[in-house]
C-alpha cells in the first residue's frame, strides 16, 4: 500500500463540470497528495485519447492505481476499469470520484465546487490505496425464458425467441393468447384486417415445440436472480381438459348465458365458452366465479343453482336427473326441507329468495309424471365388507345409499315397523305423502340395500353381536326422541302425550280415535303439525305458545296454514297444570304471560302475569316442546360421552367416535337439527367409512361441509357481469298454489299442488346464475372426449427460467370517471374498443353500426383525448387515439351514411403513413372540429330532430360555441398502466414511471431493459404506442434476451459479502436481513455463509453484524475510514 | 366576438404593467401559474352556461393574455358574466382556475376603474355591496335605485310599470330597513377586507394595496403598519 503510484485524472467533461470546478487546479491539489504520482486534467477522459492517457501512464510510470474524477460510477465506471484492465491493472484498483453529478451540476459558487472536487479527490486517493485486485466471476445462465402476456408483444417475443431452440414460457391471464388486438377490426394507418395479420402469428406460436403456452395463468411470486430466476405460476382451472376438441355441443346446452368480455360486454357468451373463433388454444374454458351460495348452504352440496337454470330453460327432465344424481330423498327434500339454500339465496337481497325447494319438488314431480326414470349413479365395483347403519332416518338412508353406491354391502336396522326414520313418523303425511318416501327408499333398497325393521339396538343388536356378524363398520344414526321432563303438575294423566309420540302414533295409525279435545302446547314445527294433524283427525285443536307470533320457531307460512285450517292459537299463554279427574285428563289450567326482557337466547322472556289464570277444558294435552336424543341404549352399550346437547360425541369432521370401527352422525351427535344437516351427516359418515375400510386416513374428504359464510351480503352483485342488486328488475316469486283450507284440513293429502310448468319456468328465470356457472353439468353430459372436468383445481408450478420478458400491456381507461360525456349513462356512449368490436364482422352484431334502439345513427361523434392529455386523469398522451378515430371516421364513412364528428386538440399524425392517411379521411368527408367536447348531453327542444345526443364544444378555429347533433358517441379513452402493474412491479422489484408504466433504463438508448438485471419490458407496458412500436419494442427486447442466451453466463460483480467464519458468533442477526435470502446458516459449524451467486452486495449485512465478521469487497472498514479521513484532510 | 387582438411585437408601457399586475394576481391563486399550460382546447367556452352571452371566450381570455392584450380583457363583458359555476374549472384538462382567474381579472378591472362600454354588469355588484354596507342587508328597491343611478336611469323605464304594480300591491316599499349593528358589520367587513388585502408586488404605483372581496367598498384608506398585520 505504501507503495502505491497513484495517477489521478481529472475530466473537463466539456463544460459540463468545467465550467463550475477550476479542474486545472483539482488536478494540480492532487498532485499533493500522499502516493499520488501523477495527476491530469484533460477536456473528456472517457473518449480514447483519454483512456489511451491513462493506459500510457500506467505502462510508463507503472502506476498501481487510479482515480478518475468524473461522471457517476453509473456513466463510466466500467469504461475506465476497462481501460485499466487492458493495461494491465486491475479494473477494483480504479476509482472514481464523482465531481459531476454530485459537484457541478448541484453547485453555482466556483471556488466552493472546486474546494469540494478536491475533497472528492482526495477522498478517492486516499481510498483507493487500500484497494485489492478483485475478479469478476461467471455464473451459468439458464436458457430457458419466460414472457408474461400473450398480446401481441409477447406472442412476437416468443416467436423470435423460440428461433433460438430453448424454452420458452409464454404465460397468459385470459383463455386465450392475442391480448387487446384480437378485439381490433382493421389497424390504421394500412387498413390490414387485425385478425388476419394476427392470427396466423397466434396459431404459429401455438405450434412451436418449445414455447409453453401457460394460459389462465398469473405469476405470483420470482426468486433466485438474472440467469437462475424461479417464477411461481398460478395456472387457474380451465375446468376443460386437452381433451377438448372445440366442438361447442357444450355451450349449445349452457342454460347461463353473460355479457362476453371479448366483445367489451356488447355481446353475449354461454359459462363455458370459447373466447372467440380463432382463439389459442382452442378450447372451450368455464368461467367459474364464487360457487353459486345456494349449493354452499347445502349440506349436501347439491346444485341448485344448476337445476334451476335447467328448469328455467324447460329442461325438466335434465332437472330431475341433476337432482337424484347427487340426491336419493329428493322428492323428500322437495317437500320438508328447511332449505338453508334460500336463506343464502342472492335474490334475496333483491327482493325475496328464488322459491329453490318448490322448483326441486316441481321438477321431480314433473319427471314421475311423465314416467322419467331417474337412474341412480353407477354402482362401484362390489366390496365384501359388511356395514351395519343403525336408524333408516335421513342421516342413516343416504349414508346407506352411499356406501352401496360405492359397492358395500349394507344392512340398516330400524327399530319401528315404518322405514324412514323422523320421515316416517315425526312428519304427518299432509306435509310428506307416504308414497313418495316409500318410493325413494325403494329406490336405495334396489342398490342392494338390506332394509330390516323392528330391530332395535340395545336389544336385538349390541355393538358386540354386529361386529361378531362380520360388520366391519357401525353408522349411529338413531335420531332423536323428545324425553324432557316438564315439571308440570298432572303430567301423569292419561292423555298427556308428547309432541313426537302423538305424530308418531298419528303416522303409524295406533293412536284412538277420537280424540275429543285437544290442547298443543309449544311453538316449534312438531306442535304445529301435531296441532294440524289433531285437527285432521275431527278434533277442536287450541294451541297454547308461552310467547308471541314473532319468536314462534315453527315456519310462518305453516302458522298461517295451521290458523287457516281452524286451529286456534292462544299466544301468550302457558300451561300450569294438566286437571284430571279418575286418572283421565279433563282440562289445562293455564296462566296469561306478558314478554320481559331478551333471555340467554336473545329472545324475551316470558313472565307470569298474576291473577290471569283460567282453565281450558280439554281430553287430551300434547306437550310438543324440547327434544333430545334418546341415547339410554346407547350409553350402556357403547360407554360414549354425552356433552350437553351433543349426546354422542363425534369428530365433526369425520364422524368418528372413540372406538374407531364406529361412526356417528346426524340428531344423535349434533342435537335436533334439520333434514338436510341429518343426510349431510349420512353423506360424510359414508365417505369416512368409506376411507376407514379402504385403510386410508380419514383426511382430505370431498364431500361437503357447510361453513359458515357472508358473502353474499357483502357482495354488490351476484357475478361481476351483473347488474348490481339496486338496479336488478323486480320480479316476485312465484306462490305455491295449495288447495283451500277447509277442504285439505278434512283429509291428509298435501296441502300445495305444485308449481305448473309456466309457474316453475317463470320462477327459475328469477335465478340471478351467481358465480356464472352454476354447475348443472349439461356440458359434461354432452361432451364426447369426456373433456369437461367441474373438478379441476389451480395448479401452482415453479418454472425456473433465466430471463423475463414483461408484455402485460395495457387497460382503457374508465370513462364513467370523466362523467360529462355520459358513458354509462348515456345508452349510445361507446369507448374506443367497443366500438372496434361493434365494426367487427366477427363482432357482436356483425359489423353493423346501430344505436341500443338497432337503428343505424344519423351521425356520429368521435371525442379524441378523453383521460388522456388531461391534468385531471392522464398527463400523456396516448398516442394512438388521433389514428384509430380517423380509421373510425374512415370506416363508417365507408360502411355506412352516417356523417362522422371528430373533435379533436391537435391531431398527431406522427407515424409512417400516417399524415397520408389523414388527408385520405379528411377528403372522404369526415368533419373534424379543433376542440376538445366539453360535454354530451341528451338532445332536447329543435336539435333533438337531428340526433339522440348532443355534443357541445367550442370550435376554436372560429371561435364559436356549437352543438352538435348526433346518434352516437365514441370516446377515445386513454390507455393507462393495467389495474395491478403495481402488484407486478413489487414482484419483479422493478420500477414505474410517475404516469404508472414500467420503468425502462434509459428512456432513448435503453427502451427494453429495466433496471433490475434479467426482467426486459416490450409494449404498452412500457408506455402507450402502437402496433409497429410495440412489435419493434418486442423483437428488440428479445433480441437483447437471445444475446445474453448466447453468452451463455452471468457477469457477477466481485463487490459481494463475505463472513469470516473464525469471528462470526452464529447469532443469525444476517439471516434474515439479506433480502436476496443469501445467506444461510452452516449447522455443522454453527456459523452464517454467504451463497455467493445471490449475494447483490448490498452491504446490509456488513452494517448490521455485532462481531463485524462479515466484509463487503470493496467496501472494508478500511477502505472507508481511508476516504473519510481523505474526504476531511482538505 | 369583438375588437380585434392587436398585434404588438413589443408591449407599450400600459400593457407591460397590465402585464406584470396580472401575473401579480395569478400567482397569488394556487396552481395559478398553470395558466401557462393551457392547450386551447376550449374545454372551458364549451362547458360555460353563459359563453354565448360573452364577447370573448373565456379561452380567448388566455390566448389574448398570451398575445399581449391584458386590456382588451379587462373591457370584456365576459368577466362581469362569470356565474361563477365553476364547470370549466372542474373540466380544465390542463388544471387551469379559470373561475378564480377571472375574479383576479375583476379585481384588477375595479382598480384601475376599467368597464365594458354599455355594460353596466359591474353595476350590481356594485349597488349590492353599497346596500350591504349601509343597512346590513340589501333592500330590493334601493339596490335597484343604485344601479339605475350607476347604469343610467334610461334602463329604468322598461321595469317601471312592474315596479308600479309591485309597489301598489305593497311588495315593496321605498323604507330601508336596516339591522340593529350595522356598525359592527361594517367593522367584521372592514376586517375581512384586511385579511384578504394583497399587495401587488413591483408595480409602479408602489405598493397600494387592492381590496377585493368587498366589491365596490370605497378604496380603503392607508392602514398604519401595526393594524395591516392581522391578528391571529
Amino acid at each position: 500500500m505504501s507503495d502505491a503510484k497513484i495517477g489521478v485524472y481529472v475530466c473537463h467533461c466539456g463544460t459540463n463540470i468545467a465550467a463550475t470546478v477550476d479542474v486545472a487546479a483539482v488536478a494540480r491539489f492532487a498532485a499533493t497528495r500522499p502516493r499520488v504520482a501523477v495527476a491530469r486534467d484533460y477536456k473528456f477522459m472517457c473518449s480514447q485519447p483519454g483512456q489511451e492517457r491513462i493506459q500510457k501512464d500506467i505502462a510508463r510510470l507503472g502506476l498501481t492505481r487510479v482515480v478518475v474524477a468524473a461522471c457517476s460510477p453509473q456513466m463510466h465506471e466500467l469504461t475506465f476499469r476497462t481501460a485499466c484492465q487492458e493495461a494491465g491493472l486491475n479494473g477494483y484498483l480504479c476509482q472514481i470520484a464523482n465531481i459531476r453529478e454530485h459537484c457541478s451540476w448541484i453547485h453555482a459558487d466556483r471556488e466552493a465546487a472546486t474546494a469540494k472536487a478536491k475533497a472528492l479527490v482526495a477522498a478517492a486517493a486516499s481510498r483507493v490505496a487500500h484497494h485489492v485486485p478483485l475478479e469478476v466471476t461467471y455464473a451459468p445462465l439458464n436458457p430457458a425464458t419466460m414472457i408474461v402476456g400473450a398480446g401481441i408483444a409477447g406472442i412476437q417475443a416468443a416467436l423470435e425467441l423460440a428461433e433460438t431452440g430453448r424454452d420458452v414460457y409464454l404465460v397468459e391471464r385470459d383463455s386465450t393468447i392475442g391480448g387487446k388486438m384480437a378485439k381490433l377490426d382493421k389497424t390504421f394507418p394500412t387498413l390490414d384486417c387485425s385478425a388476419c395479420i394476427l392470427t396466423p402469428k397466434m396459431v404459429s406460436v401455438s405450434h412451436r415445440k418449445n414455447v409453453h403456452l401457460l394460459t389462465l395463468a398469473e405469476v405470483e411470486r420470482v426468486s433466485g436472480t438474472f440467469g437462475a430466476f424461479t417464477v411461481r405460476v398460478r395456472r387457474r382451472a380451465r375446468y376443460v381438459t386437452d381433451a377438448c376438441t372445440a366442438c361447442g355441443a357444450c355451450a349449445k346446452v349452457c342454460p347461463v348465458t353473460v355479457p362476453s368480455p371479448f366483445d367489451e360486454l356488447l355481446g353475449e357468451r354461454t359459462a363455458i365458452h370459447k373466447a372467440f373463433a380463432q382463439a389459442v388454444p382452442n378450447a372451450y374454458v368455464i368461467e367459474k366465479q364464487e360457487r353459486p351460495p345456494c349449493m354452499e348452504a347445502c349440506p349436501l352440496h347439491q346444485e341448485a343453482a344448476g337445476y334451476v337454470a335447467l328448469i328455467g330453460k324447460r329442461k325438466f327432465k335434465e332437472a330431475a336427473r341433476l337432482i337424484r344424481q347427487r340426491n336419493p330423498l329428493a322428492s323428500v327434500c322437495g317437500r320438508v326441507c328447511y332449505h338453508p339454500c334460500e336463506d343464502e339465496c342472492n335474490r334475496g337481497l333483491v327482493e325475496q329468495p328464488v322459491a329453490i325447494q318448490h322448483l326441486k319438488r316441481f321438477a321431480l314431480d314433473w319427471a314421475r309424471a311423465h314416467g322419467v326414470t331417474l337412474a341412480p349413479p353407477p354402482v362401484a365395483a362390489r366390496r365384501e365388507e359388511r356395514v351395519a347403519i343403525i336408524g333408516s332416518g335421513p342421516a342413516g338412508l343416504v349414508a346407506a345409499n352411499d356406501l352401496a353406491l360405492k359397492g358395500y354391502q349394507v344392512t340398516v336396522f330400524e327399530q319401528w315397523a315404518q322405514l324412514g326414520g323422523l320421515l316416517a313418523t315425526g312428519i304427518p303425511a299432509f306435509r310428506l305423502p307416504r308414497e313418495l318416501l316409500e318410493e325413494e327408499i325403494a329406490w336405495i333398497r334396489a342398490l342392494g340395500v338390506r332394509l330390516e325393521t323392528g330391530v332395535r339396538f340395545g336389544e336385538q343388536i349390541t355393538l358386540e353381536t354386529l361386529r361378531r356378524d362380520g360388520f366391519r363398520a357401525v353408522f349411529l344414526a338413531t335420531g332423536r326422541r323428545d324425553l324432557v321432563r316438564h315439571d308440570l303438575p298432572g303430567l301423569e294423566l292419561a292423555g298427556v302425550i308428547s309432541g313426537s309420540e302423538f305424530l308418531r302414533n298419528v303416522n303409524l295409525g295406533t293412536d284412538p280415535h277420537p280424540l275429543g279435545r285437544v290442547v298443543v302446547v309449544g311453538g316449534g314445527t312438531t306442535a304445529v303439525d301435531a296441532a294440524r294433524a289433531a285437527l285432521r283427525l275431527g278434533s277442536p285443536v287450541t294451541l297454547l305458545y308461552r310467547r308471541t307470533r314473532a319468536e314462534m320457531p315453527a315456519m310462518r307460512g305453516e302458522v298461517d296454514d295451521a290458523v287457516a285450517e281452524g286451529v286456534a292459537v292462544r299466544y301468550l299463554t302457558s300451561p300450569v297444570e294438566v286437571l284430571g279427574a279418575a286418572g283421565r285428563v279433563t282440562g289445562l289450567r293455564c296462566v296469561a304471560m306478558r314478554l320481559a326482557g331478551p333471555d340467554a337466547s336473545g329472545r324475551r322472556r316470558p313472565m307470569p302475569v298474576p291473577g290471569s289464570e283460567q282453565t281450558i277444558p280439554c281430553d287430551l294435552v300434547v306437550m310438543a316442546v324440547s327434544q333430545r336424543a334418546d341415547v339410554a341404549s346407547l350409553v350402556e352399550d357403547g360407554g360414549f360421552a354425552r356433552t350437553g346437547w351433543r349426546p354422542v360425541a363425534a369428530d365433526p369432521e369425520t364422524t368418528q367416535t372413540a372406538q374407531p370401527d364406529v361412526f356417528a352422525g346426524g340428531d344423535v351427535v349434533a342435537g335436533p337439527s334439520t333434514v338436510v344437516a341429518a343426510m349431510g351427516y349420512g353423506r360424510r359418515a359414508a365417505e369416512a367409512m368409506d376411507k376407514y375400510l379402504s385403510g386410508r386416513p380419514l383426511t382430505d374428504f370431498t364431500t361437503h361441509l357447510v361453513r359458515p359464510r357472508n358473502l353474499a351480503r357483502e357482495n354488490f352483485r351476484p357475478h361481476s357481469y351483473a347488474p348490481r342488486y339496486a338496479d336488478t328488475p323486480r320480479a316476485p316469486r312465484e306462490p305455491m298454489p295449495r288447495r283451500e283450507a277447509r277442504e285439505r284440513a278434512a283429509d291428509f293429502g298435501e296441502v300445495g299442488t305444485g308449481y305448473t310448468e309456466e309457474q316453475a319456468v317463470r320462477e327459475a328465470q328469477r335465478c340471478l346464475h351467481c358465480g356464472v356457472c352454476v354447475e348443472c353439468r349439461e356440458c359434461e353430459r354432452v361432451c364426447e372426449p369426456e373433456a369437461v372436468a367441474h373438478a379441476m383445481t389451480d395448479v401452482v408450478e415453479d418454472i425456473p427460467v433465466g430471463q423475463v420478458l414483461l408484455a402485460t400491456g395495457y387497460q382503457l381507461f374508465d370513462a364513467r370517471r370523466a362523467g360529462q360525456y355520459g358513458y354509462g349513462r348515456l345508452p349510445d356512449v361507446y369507448q374506443g374498443l367497443e366500438f372496434e368490436r361493434m365494426i367487427s364482422s366477427a363482432g357482436p352484431t356483425a359489423g353493423r353500426v346501430l344505436t341500443r334502439s338497432g337503428r343505424p345513427p344519423r351521425a356520429i361523434a368521435i371525442l379524441h383525448c378523453v383521460g388522456s392529455r388531461d391534468e385531471n386523469y392522464h398527463r400523456y398522451c396516448s398516442r394512438v387515439c388521433c389514428m384509430y378515430a380517423l380509421k373510425f371516421a374512415h370506416l363508417v364513412k365507408d360502411r355506412t351514411d352516417a356523417e362522422v364528428y371528430q373533435f379533436y386538440i391537435d391531431m398527431r399524425a406522427y407515424g409512417k403513413g400516417f399524415e397520408e392517411f389523414y388527408g385520405r379521411v379528411l377528403e372522404e368527408g369526415a368533419n373534424v372540429i379543433r376542440g376538445k367536447a366539453a360535454e354530451v348531453v341528451a338532445a332536447r327542444g329543435p336539435l333533438a330532430e337531428y340526433g339522440a345526443l348532443v355534443v357541445r364544444c367550442e370550435d376554436t378555429l372560429i371561435g364559436a360555441f356549437r352543438e352538435v347533433p348526433v346518434d352516437m358517441v365514441v370516446l377515445c379513452a386513454a390507455m393507462e398502466p393495467q389495474a395491478d402493474a403495481e402488484r407486478l412491479k413489487r414482484i419483479f422489484t422493478i420500477s414505474q414511471s410517475p404516469d404508472g408504466f414500467f420503468l425502462e433504463r434509459h428512456p432513448k438508448l435503453d427502451p427494453t431493459a429495466t433496471f433490475t438485471d434479467g426482467i426486459y419490458i416490450a409494449g404498452c407496458c412500457q408506455g402507450p404506442k402502437d402496433i409497429p412500436d410495440t412489435v419493434a419494442q418486442a423483437s428488440g427486447a428479445a433480441a437483447r434476451m437471445m444475446g445474453m442466451i448466447a453468452r451463455g453466463q452471468v457477469a457477477m460483480d466481485p463487490v459481494r459479502a463475505s463472513i469470516v467464519a473464525e469471528r462470526c458468533s452464529g447469532c443469525r442477526i444476517c439471516n434474515n436481513l439479506c433480502p436476496y435470502a443469501a445467506i444461510a446458516f452452516d449447522e455443522a459449524r454453527r456459523v452464517s455463509v454467504v451463497e455467493q451467486a445471490l449475494c447483490k452486495g448490498c452491504g446490509t449485512c456488513v452494517a448490521a453484524c455485532p462481531a463485524g465478521a462479515i466484509e463487503g469487497a470493496g467496501f472494508t472498514d478500511e477502505q472507508i475510514f481511508a476516504e473519510l479521513e481523505g474526504l476531511l484532510a482538505v | 366576438m369583438a375588437t380585434a387582438a392587436r398585434t404588438a411585437t413589443r408591449l407599450d408601457t400600459a400593457e407591460h404593467e397590465l402585464r406584470r399586475a396580472f401575473l401579480a394576481e395569478v400567482e397569488g391563486i394556487p396552481g395559478g401559474r398553470r395558466i401557462s399550460r393551457c392547450l386551447q382546447c376550449g374545454t372551458c367556452t364549451g362547458s360555460c352556461p353563459v359563453s354565448y352571452a360573452m364577447d370573448l371566450s373565456p379561452r380567448e381570455l388566455i390566448a389574448r393574455f398570451r398575445a399581449g392584450d391584458v386590456r382588451s380583457i379587462l373591457a370584456s363583458r365576459t368577466i362581469w358574466l362569470c356565474a361563477s359555476c365553476y364547470a370549466c374549472t372542474v373540466r380544465c384538462p390542463a388544471g387551469i382556475k379559470v373561475t378564480d382567474i377571472v375574479y383576479a381579472l375583476k379585481r384588477m378591472a375595479l382598480a384601475r376603474g376599467v368597464r365594458p362600454a354599455r355594460y353596466p354588469t359591474f353595476a350590481v355588484a356594485e349597488s349590492f355591496v353599497h346596500q350591504v354596507e349601509t343597512h346590513g342587508r340589501n333592500n330590493e328597491p334601493r339596490f335597484m335605485l343604485g344601479f339605475f343611478r350607476r347604469a343610467g336611469f334610461r334602463r329604468a323605464l322598461g321595469v317601471a310599470p312592474m315596479a308600479l304594480r309591485l309597489l301598489l300591491k305593497g311588495r315593496i316599499g321605498l323604507k330601508a330597513s336596516r339591522i340593529r349593528a350595522v356598525a359592527d358589520l361594517r367593522k367584521i367587513m372592514r376586517r375581512a377586507a384586511r385579511m384578504e388585502v394583497r399587495v401587488e408586488h413591483d408595480l409602479a404605483g408602489g405598493t397600494a394595496p387592492v381590496g377585493y372581496g368587498v366589491v365596490g367598498a370605497r378604496p380603503p384608506r392607508p392602514m398604519p403598519a401595526a393594524a395591516a398585520r392581522v391578528p391571529r
